[in-house]
């Protein structure tokens, strides 16, 4: 009793100070994001008008007005980089989410080969990136590559994966594949695990099929999980770097060349700080328009859901 | 009531998992695991193997000479314990620093007081925050560094590495924070507990999970972290990524040495997620249902 008097005594008091603790509590990350993120984007925005050589000593940026955003209508690499940077994520997301999903409901038991499959699947998620790409390149090898060796058992003749441009993108597009189906699996299985069993139960009572179950009672219940999954793996393929910097580089020629990697070949190998900042705050405007697309798709399929 | 949880769990391990039908079901399964298996055995095998047989034409598949000669190339000729070093401290400090910094700033989010529009405009900004391309910022960052002489330094990295582990953090203690029953906080409040005290007494003895969980998932970015390690170190700040990439760009056909780097790298992250599965795969179901 006493200890409510105190607190209904002074509630003008003790709400400034809530008020003031969130704030101090808000203060540090809000400082250090301010200053590693947006002031360094705030940064790119400014230098992107003008024109900069970083690898010059005494190099200062002269103003070139809207210099290196017309360059990039005449940048023929430039194009050739988004397009397969769409190309990249539209076909390595929809694999992902296909052969992802069927691994999630296959995995789908609380049986202990399940867990044990599911531990295995954790591996290609917390390897780095880097290494993922470095070994699929050992392998993948045209002279000493042990898939040329296996797929010569089924009479293929040998290919040279990451030489040859039509093999290149493929390539690199499985090895995304490899690396996520097992994040969507795990994401996947998570969401299935959570579904109430007793409509399942209920529907068999009523003669229904697993197929048909499948298609009228889990499929739209995962679709707003189907949808979020869809999202973060999509912005996520836009910026992939580590598997294409290690496997291609971009090569041979541009047929692998994506933004990423293209931004920063801009900066680092030919020291162009104004068209590499242009270039950047244009890839930050298109992955602000797909994540505002998907924040608007989902929230319309949680709508229809509910 | 137990039996009746085995019923439910056999139900969805049927509908759902045999959808296909059960054949189907044993094959999808094997040909995963071996999908997954394969390039991960090959990797190991690949860092024992003697130079002759990682650079066998037909390919060595199965090796019956095996040698510590890369690990001893990679560890004592190119001295990648200080590499190893350099990873560790990267990741275990940024990781530290953004856990202490990130909860902080979610419980604010999530308990805090705040108006509605400063509270969306938070959340906004640490969702916008984890998508953003960290590329985009890649070379005022250089640029920076530099005039503070802070290229090649492991002070930079950790700095980065904060930099993208918060949101990480901020957005995956939202989802644990909220899942502390108000009640509990507004009896605490009653008892005249201080933003403070409800904090440190009340939310984070229960949110541990969650904290284990935002952890591991920031630790494994950090220690996997390439494009600013890259960017940020020529020589002394080198992690270990780097060097895996090095074999590519600056050697080329070291398979074994570059194996045996990879394998020195999959290691520590590996016994940590052995350790913590359960909170690791509650932590990536958290951050994608959030995301």
């Amino acid at each position: 009793m006493k200890a409510q008097n105190k607190a209904n005594g002074a509630p003008k008091m003790k709400h400034r100070n809530e008020t003031v603790w969130s704030w101090l509590f808000m203060l540090p990350t809000m400082i250090f994001l301010g200053v590693t993120a947006l002031l360094p984007l705030l940064y790119s925005v400014y230098l992107s008008f003008f024109k900069y050589k970083i690898n010059l000593p005494n190099a200062v940026p002269t103003f070139n007005g809207l210099g290196n955003y017309i360059k990039m209508f005449t940048d023929k690499t430039l194009a050739v980089s988004t397009g397969n940077t769409v190309l990249f994520a539209v076909i390595s997301v929809a694999l992902e989410l296909v052969i992802g999903i069927i691994v999630a409901m296959v995995l789908c038991s609380d049986m202990l080969w399940a867990k044990i499959c599911t531990t295995i699947l954790l591996i290609p998620m917390i390897m780095a990136p880097v290494a993922i790409g470095t070994t699929w390149r050992m392998m993948l090898d045209g002279t000493t590559g042990i898939i040329n060796y296996l797929l010569s058992f089924l009479g293929i003749p040998s290919i040279n994966w990451l030489s040859n441009p039509k093999y290149a993108m493929p390539a690199v597009i499985f090895v995304n594949v490899w690396q996520l189906v097992p994040w969507v699996a795990i994401i996947g299985a998570a969401g299935l695990k959570a579904l109430p069993a007793d409509c399942f139960e209920a529907a068999r009572i009523d003669g229904a099929k697993n197929s048909q179950i499948f298609a009228k009672i889990v499929l739209p219940m995962i679709s707003p999980l189907l949808v979020i999954i869809t999202m973060l793996r999509f912005v996520d393929a836009f910026k992939v770097f580590d598997t294409v910097y290690t496997m291609t580089n971009g090569g041979p020629g541009t047929a692998t060349e994506m933004l990423p990697n293209y931004i920063y070949k801009q900066g680092l190998k030919f020291f162009d700080a104004g068209y590499t900042a242009a270039l950047a705050v244009m890839f930050v405007l298109i992955m602000t328009v797909v994540t505002l697309i998907f924040l608007k798709l989902r929230k319309f399929v949680e709508e229809k859901v509910a | 009531m137990r039996k009746k949880k085995e019923k439910e769990v056999s139900v969805m391990d049927d509908v759902i998992g045999n959808f296909a039908g059960r054949p189907a079901r044993v094959i999808i399964v094997a040909i995963t695991m071996i999908a997954i298996i394969f390039p991960l055995y090959w990797l190991v095998t690949s860092s024992f193997k003697v130079k002759a047989d990682y650079l066998a034409n037909p390919p060595v598949i199965f090796p019956h000479r095996f040698t510590l000669e890369s690990f001893r190339q990679v560890l004592q000729m190119n001295g990648l314990l200080n590499q190893f070093i350099n990873s560790f401290i990267v990741a275990a400090v940024s990781t530290a620093i953004s856990l202490v910094f990130g909860s902080m700033a979610a419980y604010s989010v999530a308990r805090g007081r705040f108006h509605k529009t400063v509270r969306g405009a938070f959340g906004l900004w640490f969702m916008v925050q984890k998508m953003y391309p960290a590329i985009a910022t890649a070379i005022p960052i250089y640029l920076v560094m530099r005039n503070l002489h802070l290229i090649d330094t492991r002070t930079a990295l950790i700095i980065m590495n904060t930099s993208f582990n918060l949101p990480l953090v901020i957005w995956l203690m939202m989802g644990f924070f909220e899942q502390v029953p108000l009640e509990m906080e507004e009896s605490a409040k009653i008892d005249g507990a201080t933003f403070l005290q409800k904090f440190f007494k009340v939310v984070f003895p229960v949110t541990k999970p969650g904290l284990v969980a935002a952890g591991i998932l920031a630790f494994i970015g950090a220690w996997n972290e390439f494009l600013f390690a890259v960017i940020l170190s020529i020589n002394k700040s080198k992690t270990l990524p780097v060097v895996i990439a090095g074999f590519i760009t600056d050697r080329g056909l070291e398979w074994g040495p570059m194996a045996a780097t990879s394998v020195i790298t999959l290691i520590p992250v590996l016994i940590l997620v052995l350790l913590a599965q359960k909170q690791f795969v509650q932590g990536l179901a958290m951050g994608a249902v959030k995301g």
